[in-house]
């Protein structure tokens, strides 16, 4: 029975006193619409600002969860650079019951902000090297705050090659930016979509098929990155995996449903992982044989 | 060795004084079972009950909780938190129950803190009722090494000398310096004399031989061993008789995944963003806005429950998931047993 005295020594204290001050994690902060850019039939880009001020602060492919107070939360990422720090952008699909009310909103009005949440990638890592990314559908959306951090940073980085597949031509995002893109010097974009229209002047099939055109790349100097629909990743790997890039060098980000976003819901679990704290962004060292993050 | 003896009339006089500061939250008999409950009077509480249908959770997770209220005004809004601090105090927490409170505490303690469940928490105080015998047949607390708590209650009852079900005498240990002062400020009671210590030895011995073991395994064993079976065919078969009711998800002691959900008035100016509890089980649980569904079979989410409990949870948490109390054995419709499955793994594996 000695063994049970001294396991009294063991005992955790309860759980720290928690005053009726302690902030509550699942307060949204009001936020202003600053401007609202229609994309496609289906997504809109929201610039928003706090109302007291304050920055977002985040790092490129984090998220923030957005409220429609009365209807909902719903998860969304940040799809513009911290370089850019006075505003910062959502786009936003509707496609559920928050985000169809987000579609009606107007200029000046208000929506609650939580966030940043979640990690981003890992900028530092990919200083000096070059850059691969690949972007499916509303992958871009994401991504798009990364694009922006490299360019904004350009100095900082390799070569920076961007490829980009949609189902169509009505359903690329960002159409301003892509333009812009297309004669920069700083980024090399290619473009391809599954089903052309009569207009459509680009490549024609799935993203994996730009990879023919890529120059060589130096694998262990390559950061990749990838953010699409879970049916491309395998394929997508495949292609990457075949240029011998390093598995520690390539990076994703996944989409679940969240409700907390703060690592308790249990929503958003995919295996072991939470996708709202320990990602959304992972290496595809930590997905590997994690079958639910990618089928 | 034990801290101090009580009968079990001095321990309903403590509670009654207990009660005129704090909430008390106890089993009560209702028909052929018990439940926890909020009671006004403490003699209704009955320490000798087998097992509560439900855990104690609900008083600190409640199934449906208000996060914040708030108001609505031209261009901006206002949220205002909800937290519960009134005191509470739980009297007749068997083990099992104790080592699921410690999961909830570190859950919703460790890398974001929730300020909702933990108000509730830091004001309650647990008072244990050890547990002589197994509660039923097929409790696999022993195999998880939860029949007994060493840690996580502020009290802890043995029931030594049982002479009836009003004369029980209760050896006491204490697990905080708040149940030690709760007792000792009392001062009811006695010191532990020799033949106590020897009494408590006699019943730690008899309580040894009485769980029996039903895994064919360690308890330890069990995140390789389902590794090791993530392709297996059982989560299949077995799932082919799950209904994703969630009846075991709605009984199990540490499950504490919910949803978040807003409710206002019919003008939307004002009103309360709520939580409830989920369920894994739950045929939408993994549905993203767009319908994809990421566990769409009932295996899926069967295999999902069963590592949580096993494995993820407590790689994340370095606590067991499950306790083995079987309320979701119990629970479960379609009469789907947790240690079946983990025997049958085994077998295959």
């Amino acid at each position: 029975m000695s063994g049970r005295r001294s396991s009294t020594i063991l005992h955790e204290p309860p759980p720290r006193a928690s005053s009726a001050h302690e902030s509550s994690l699942y307060i949204p902060q009001p936020a202003r619409i600053i401007r609202i850019t229609p994309l496609t039939e289906m997504e809109k880009l929201f610039e928003l600002g706090f109302l007291d001020g304050s920055r977002l602060n985040q790092q490129p492919g984090q998220f923030v969860q957005v409220s429609m107070l009365g209807v909902g939360e719903c998860p969304i990422s940040i799809c513009s650079s911290p370089t850019r720090p006075d505003t910062f952008e959502l786009c936003i699909r509707r496609v559920g019951s928050v985000t169809n009310r987000l579609h009606e909103l107007q200029e000046k009005d208000t929506i609650g902000i939580r966030g940043p949440l979640g990690h981003g990638f890992d900028t530092h890592e990919m200083h000096g090297k070059d850059i691969l990314m690949i972007a499916g559908g509303l992958g871009m959306a994401p991504l798009r705050s990364l694009i922006q951090y490299i360019l904004d940073e350009r100095p900082r980085f390799g070569q920076f090659h961007l490829l980009y597949g949609a189902r169509e031509p009505k359903e690329l995002l960002f159409k301003d930016d892509l333009l812009r893109w297309r004669e920069s010097k700083d980024v090399n974009l290619a473009i391809t979509v599954d089903r052309p229209d009569p207009q459509w002047r680009g490549k024609v099939g799935v993203v994996t098929t730009l990879f023919k055109d890529l120059s060589k790349l130096n694998p262990d100097q390559t950061v990749v990155v990838i953010v699409g629909p879970p049916v491309m990743f395998k394929f997508v790997v495949i292609e990457v995996l075949a240029r011998r890039i390093p598995q520690g060098n390539i990076y994703c980000s996944l989409e679940r449903r969240m409700k907390c976003g703060v690592g308790k819901c249990g929503h958003c679990q995919a295996n072991h992982v939470y996708v709202c704290i320990d990602g959304p962004v992972f290496k595809y060292g930590q997905l590997k044989g994690m079958r639910e993050a990618v089928e | 060795m034990l801290d101090r003896m009580l009968a079990q009339r001095d321990l309903f006089t403590l509670v009654g004084e207990l009660a005129r500061k704090r909430r008390i939250i106890g089993p009560v008999r209702r028909e052929n079972h018990f439940f926890y409950e909020e009671v006004a009077d403490v003699g209704t509480l009955d320490l000798s009950f087998n097992y509560c249908v439900y855990g104690p959770r609900a008083f600190l997770f409640p199934p449906t909780e208000t996060l914040f209220t708030f108001n609505r005004f031209d261009h901006t809004f206002t949220a205002k938190p909800v937290l519960d601090v009134r005191p509470m105090a739980f009297v007749g927490v068997h083990p099992c129950d104790i080592h699921a409170i410690r999961l909830l505490d570190r859950v919703f303690e460790q890398d974001h803190r929730d300020a909702h469940y933990l108000a509730r928490r830091s004001h309650t105080l647990i008072v244990g009722v050890d547990c002589r015998t197994p509660c039923t047949e097929g409790v696999f607390c022993a195999d998880m090494g939860t029949h007994s708590a060493i840690e996580g209650f502020d009290v802890m009852l043995y029931p030594l000398h049982r002479d009836g079900r009003d004369d029980t005498t209760f050896g006491v240990m204490f697990g905080s310096d708040a149940g030690r002062d709760w007792i000792l400020y009392s001062r009811r009671g006695a010191i532990p004399t020799a033949a106590d210590e020897r009494a408590f030895e006699q019943y730690e011995r008899e309580k040894a031989a009485a769980f029996p073991r039903h895994l064919r395994m360690h308890a330890n064993d069990l995140p390789e061993l389902l590794d090791r079976s993530y392709d297996s065919l059982l989560w299949e078969a077995t799932a082919r008789r799950c209904y994703s009711c969630g009846s075991c998800n709605l009984s199990c002691p540490t499950c504490y995944c919910f949803n978040i959900y807003d409710e206002s008035d019919l003008s939307g100016t004002t009103g309360r963003r709520e939580r409830t509890w989920d369920g894994c089980h739950l045929k939408n649980f993994a549905e993203v806005a767009g319908g994809h569904n990421f566990r769409p079979r009932a295996a899926s989410r069967l295999r999902h429950r069963i590592y949580r409990k096993a494995k993820w949870v407590r790689q994340r948490t370095g606590l067991a998931g499950c306790v083995g109390c079987a309320r979701c054995d119990r629970a479960c419709t379609a009469k789907i047993n947790s240690v079946e499955i983990y025997n049958q793994l085994a077998e295959e594996a």
